[in-house]
């Protein structure tokens, strides 16, 4: 595995802090304030309400995978080395979904929802991606 | 609706296609939109509406196609000008509604691409997924992947299902000498020991990509009956945007935009499913197909292997799909692949691969089209009849 091939999160004025949050191992996301819905992409108004007041909250870092794939096909030289790997889509006990990628877990063990937890990888000072795990308990 | 049958497709340009090197994206599209020009028997100056399909990133040493700089190659000067930057399938509407209000009276709608020789596919999947690439994920093809996947896990679906539409599109494509496969047979042994590429798609289920172009002209049912062709009227249009991208997408196992689209265009027609003739469906992906036609109410959810099996959709089938060979055999024009291939087949222009007695299928009144972007977040249903 070739970290420096790798595209790094694009870091803009919605998703910092976001970034940030990952950065210390945590997930964050913004909760209206108003309807209660926890959203994500982040985003200026809540897209049930409209409301723009909201806080930051910090998932608890379980769910369920949604719905996965396996690559076969490096599309980008920076993921050569991994193939075949799983990206997936896993819904958070909060609500929101994230693309994610499926680490510590042999690939035909993997199944739609099926429990996970987050897990850290630390690919420099700045950027942490949060990756999925089988639960350890459900 | 008001404007059922008044507008019609009055011409269609082809390009070569396949694997073309050495040639640009632009020069597909004046390609396609010349031949098209002749094709309605019409003179470049007819030509006041000009909207290009969805452009893609250019290749790195090409300008970006747009409207104007079409326009200028074409020495034509419009009243009217669009282009999708992005995947909405609204250029039909566009065209309809442009023309309704008496913006302009033909409108020409091009695509145009060296998908297959150039840098440009290369550049999309890596450059426009910024969130998604730090995690490995590009492009349609797995974004399709993964509401597959889903959709397997809700109802009985699966290669098993895919390989039909996979092969039955295969032998409309060795009709057409036009399709990229028109020479390869596919069997479902071949369909199964093709490549995985993103699980649960493999090779077969994927779309080609293709240098070349398409264009077509649209115009208004009056000003059709003094052209070249036999008009092809635009019976019925719908469109529906469930918008969501896959991440946060629950439509993507249906119901998709189809259904709603698909309702209002044969409402639009006053006609129902079966009044359907044969269906020209946007085929990016084999599992594309099946949930359109789910949608539409060809079958309920998990029973598409059923219905497919058989021969359905080929030859000699009771309801003939992608009739050219689609996106998946023929060659990828956007939705210009299945919308054209339905207008050639209402004009009676299809050769080897007419529908009617030729084929052993229904002689074509009435088809049904589909366009469909994104990872099922825009969806167009079209309705066409001679
Ligand atoms: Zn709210």
């Amino acid at each position: 595995m070739d970290d420096d091939l790798k595209p790094l999160p694009v870091i803009n004025d919605d998703n910092r802090d976001f970034w940030n949050g990952c950065r210390n191992h945590e997930l964050r996301f913004q909760k209206c304030e108003q309807c209660g819905h926890v959203r994500w992409p982040a985003s200026l108004i809540c897209p049930v309400c409209f409301c723009r007041a909201f806080n930051w909250i910090v998932s608890e870092g379980r769910g369920r995978i949604y719905t996965f794939v396996v690559y076969h096909v490096a599309y980008h030289p920076g993921f050569q080395d991994d193939l075949p790997y799983v990206v997936a889509v896993v819904e958070l006990t909060e609500g929101p979904r994230l693309l994610t990628n499926i680490a510590e877990c042999p690939i035909d063990e993997i199944s739609c929802d099926m429990p996970v937890e987050v897990t850290w990888r630390d690919v420099n000072k700045e950027i942490s991606l949060p990756l999925f795990r089988p639960a350890v308990s459900v | 609706m008001g404007i059922k049958d008044k507008y019609a497709i009055v011409g269609i340009g082809y390009t070569p296609q396949g694997r073309l090197p050495g040639r640009t994206a632009l020069g597909f599209h004046l390609e396609a939109c010349a031949n098209a020009i002749a094709d309605a028997g019409l003179k470049k100056n007819d030509i006041d509406g000009l909207i290009c399909y969805r452009v893609f990133p250019p290749a790195s040493n090409e300008a970006l196609v747009t409207p104007y700089l079409l326009a200028q190659h074409l020495g034509i000067a419009p009243d009217y000008m669009y282009e999708d930057a992005n995947c909405s399938r609204s250029h039909l509407q566009n065209a309809i509604g442009a023309l309704d209000a008496g913006f302009c009276n033909y409108v020409l709608l091009s695509y145009g691409h060296n998908a297959a020789s150039s840098d440009s596919m290369t550049r999309m999947l890596t450059e426009m997924s910024p969130d998604d690439a730090p995690f490995g994920h590009f492009g349609a093809l797995a974004g399709y992947a993964l509401a597959a996947r889903r959709a397997m896990h809700e109802f009985p679906t699966g290669p098993e299902t895919w390989k039909h539409i996979a092969v039955g599109q295969r032998k409309w494509a060795n009709l057409n000498p036009r399709a990229t496969m028109f020479k390869r047979s596919m069997t479902f042994d071949d369909y199964d020991n093709a490549p995985p590429l993103v699980e649960p798609f493999r090779l077969f289920d994927a779309c080609l990509t293709t240098d070349g172009g398409r264009a077509m002209i649209i115009t208004s049912a009056e000003r059709a009956h003094n052209l070249k062709n036999p008009p092809v009227y635009i019976m019925g249009i719908g469109q529906h945007n469930p918008s969501y991208d896959i991440k946060q997408a629950t439509h993507a196992t249906g119901p998709t935009g189809a259904q709603k689209a698909g309702k209002r265009a044969f409402n639009m027609a006053g006609i129902s499913i079966a009044d359907v003739d044969a269906c020209e469906i946007y085929d990016c992906f084999t599992y594309t197909v099946e949930i359109t036609l789910q949608d539409y109410g060809f079958f309920k959810p998990g029973e598409g292997k059923e219905w497919l099996q058989d021969g359905t959709i080929e030859p000699g089938g009771r309801m003939p799909v992608n009739t050219s060979g689609g996106l998946l055999s023929e060659a990828y024009f956007m939705g210009l692949t299945p919308i054209s291939e339905a207008a050639m087949q209402l004009m009676g222009r299809c050769e080897e691969r007419q529908l009617g007695p030729r084929t052993k299928t229904k002689s074509p009144e009435i088809i049904l089209c589909s366009d469909n972007g994104a990872i099922l977040q825009t969806h167009s249903a079209i309705i066409l009849r001679r």
